[in-house]
């Protein structure tokens, strides 16, 4: 019998591609972990799969017919993505949306943090081996599809708000049915938690995994849920805020010990802290226009308008045909907090109907390379925990 | 280690509460439906395929070919080729969009000027040939006179098609949070 050298064997490297077709990597992500038995000595990985080149047909499209793109950025909560593009354009432009308008966007955009966490939540179990969770949190994901179809016609990639404000009001119906949601949603909270929370299985795979400390998130460039579980209360909605988020009430959960399990502990708080807000949201939101009056340059003209009066009719076609051609020329960066971390808009304006340069700085994407920081010197199957905590959405992270 | 974790480690207690869990849904209602057999409503406003709109009072489509329902389709799948006819008046020869390229965006709608685009509550679109989902002007207004005939294109266009009340002001029966009214409803929603 042959005699195995255990010093050799033990150093011997195996090349692992990970993906790109991998069911517990979301989507068309590949890593290529080179491993040392079971432990991960490298790990790179390879993005662009689903690249369709976002920025560069936003600047072949006017800022009014841009925005169906951002839909596509992250699929499961398009509707962050699109307040973003918007809320960038205005800065840009120079548009102030009405009250009502700022209301129902924040009150959306929590409805679409929601439902991107409650895909992770899902997602990230079923990674770990606890499928119950996924059956419960899509039952949840239904019902805010269902409103967002009652909202705007579309489930997914919703393309609602506008530039100046929202597409359109939000009828009686949408609203009782939100407050019937936001009134039941956390009971099912206590249900998903009775399911992992104390789960024997569940801590062990996430107590101590994909460990990350404040300063190594920060200058990983991490954002949202990632620093925060890492105890940096960073979050754009206190820092910068935008909409109506200054005049709703929340706390901004953070971890402690920056692992797998408190960032899904901060997401968890992010839950009720979200549906708290819609909850406010709901009850303060004023009656109003919807659309910016004051920006008939920028905004399409009310419908009747448009075969009465001549003025309206020119900016309405000018607007269709070559966007808002008297967009001031300038630069301009403005991040929101995405589901995920720092969404940003940057553009560079030439005074055209289209931006000279669109360049969207998405979380996804520096999560996704800080993979190796969070993988290294772990097991394997770690490595999957690690991919669920990011919370990568390749959508966003190719664009 | 305290007697509570003990406890908790011997009898399994969290596993247990969550198969008691479990056990509950698996005797409740079910929350899944059994689609194609089940078929689902889709809700008011839904953007699902095109139509084009027919006026009743001249049987044929509204659309003047002005094309800017094609210049702000982001995904350029409107294309068209306009016409005059005996009375000088401009009408689409050949309307055709391409569902396949199409992003269901609903931009369209909102750039006619006047009203001659909708969006139907269609949305079970599958068929054997690409050739299906290249629509031209006669299938777009077969699909109106399908889907949207009567008082439903009517409605749609009271509330779709103006979403905005006139001049951005006009704010007459918004929806407002109803405090203990909209509990009442809740079971009706
Ligand atoms: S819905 Fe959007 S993508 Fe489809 S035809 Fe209309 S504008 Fe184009
Ligand atoms: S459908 Fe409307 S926007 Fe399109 S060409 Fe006809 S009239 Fe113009």
């Amino acid at each position: 019998m042959e005699q195995v050298d255990k010093e050799t064997s033990a150093r011997e490297e195996l090349t692992l591609s990970l993906g790109p077709q991998h069911p517990a990597t979301h989507g068309v992500l590949k890593l290529v972990l080179e491993l040392e038995g079971e432990t991960v000595a490298k790990c790179t990985p390879h993005v662009g799969y689903l690249h369709r080149g976002v920025e560069k047909l936003g600047e072949n499209r006017t800022y009014l017919s841009a925005l169906p793109l951002t839909d596509r950025l992250d699929y499961v909560a398009s509707m962050s993505y699109n307040v973003g593009y918007v809320v960038a354009v205005e800065r840009l432009l120079g548009v102030e949306p009405p009250e009502r308008a700022k209301f129902i966007r924040t009150m959306v955009s929590e409805m679409a943090r929601i439902s991107s966490h409650l895909l992770w939540l899902a997602t990230h179990a079923l990674d770990i081996g606890a499928m119950t969770v996924f059956l419960y949190a899509f039952r949840e994901r239904e019902w805010i599809n269902d409103l967002f179809e009652m909202l705007c016609g579309a489930r997914l990639t919703v393309s609602y708000p506008r530039i100046g404000g929202v597409r359109n009001d939000v009828s009686q119906e949408f609203l009782d049915s939100l407050w019937k949601f936001t009134e039941e949603f956390p009971g099912r909270l206590l249900e998903y938690e009775t399911l992992i929370d104390q789960n024997r299985i569940w801590l062990k795979r996430t107590i101590g995994i994909g460990v990350v400390s404040a300063e190594d998130a920060a200058n990983l460039g991490l954002t949202g849920p990632m620093i925060r579980g890492s105890g940096v209360p960073y979050d754009l909605r206190k820092f910068a805020p935008y909409d109506a988020y200054d005049q709703v009430e929340f706390d901004v959960p953070t971890g402690t010990n920056g692992d797998t399990y408190d960032r899904y502990r901060v997401r968890m708080e992010e839950f009720r802290q979200s549906n708290g807000i819609v909850r406010q949201c709901i009850e303060k939101l004023p009656p109003g226009p919807v659309m910016a009056p004051d920006a008939p340059k920028f905004t399409l003209p009310p419908k009747e308008k448009v075969m009465e009066d001549m003025e309206a009719l020119i900016h309405h076609f000018v607007l269709v045909t070559k966007g808002p051609i008297t967009a001031p020329e300038g630069e301009t960066y403005s991040a929101i907090e995405a589901p995920k971390g720092e969404l940003g808009f940057f553009f560079i304006s030439d005074g055209s109907g289209t931006p000279y340069r669109m360049r969207i700085r998405t979380p996804s994407y520096v999560h996704a390379l800080a993979l190796p920081y969070l993988t290294e010197g772990s097991f394997v199957a770690d490595v999957i925990a690690v991919i669920g905590t990011a919370d990568l959405v390749l959508g966003e992270v190719d664009r | 280690m305290t007697f509570k974790y003990l406890v908790k480690t011997v009898f399994l207690t969290e596993i247990l509460k969550a198969m008691a869990l479990t056990f509950k849904a698996f005797i409740s209602k079910p929350v899944t439906r059994q689609y194609p057999e089940e078929p689902r409503e889709a809700m008011p406003g839904f953007r699902g395929m095109h139509a084009l709109v027919r006026d009743s009072s001249t049987g044929r489509e509204k659309c003047i070919a002005c094309g800017l329902c094609g210049a702000i389709c982001p995904a350029r799948c409107i294309h068209i080729y306009s016409d005059e006819d005996e009375d000088g008046r401009k009408f689409a020869k050949r309307y055709e969009l391409d569902l396949l390229r199409c992003i269901y965006c609903s931009l369209c709608v909102e750039a006619c000027p006047v009203g001659a685009i909708a969006m139907t509550e269609h949305y079970e679109y599958s068929d054997y040939s690409r050739d299906a989902f290249y629509m031209t002007k006669e299938k777009l207004l077969a699909n109106w006179d399908k889907y949207m005939s009567g008082k439903k294109g009517q409605e749609y266009f009271k509330k779709f098609y103006h979403p905005l009340a006139d001049d951005f002001a006009e704010y007459e029966g918004q929806a407002l949070f109803r405090g203990k009214a909209a509990e009442r409803t809740r079971d009706a929603a």
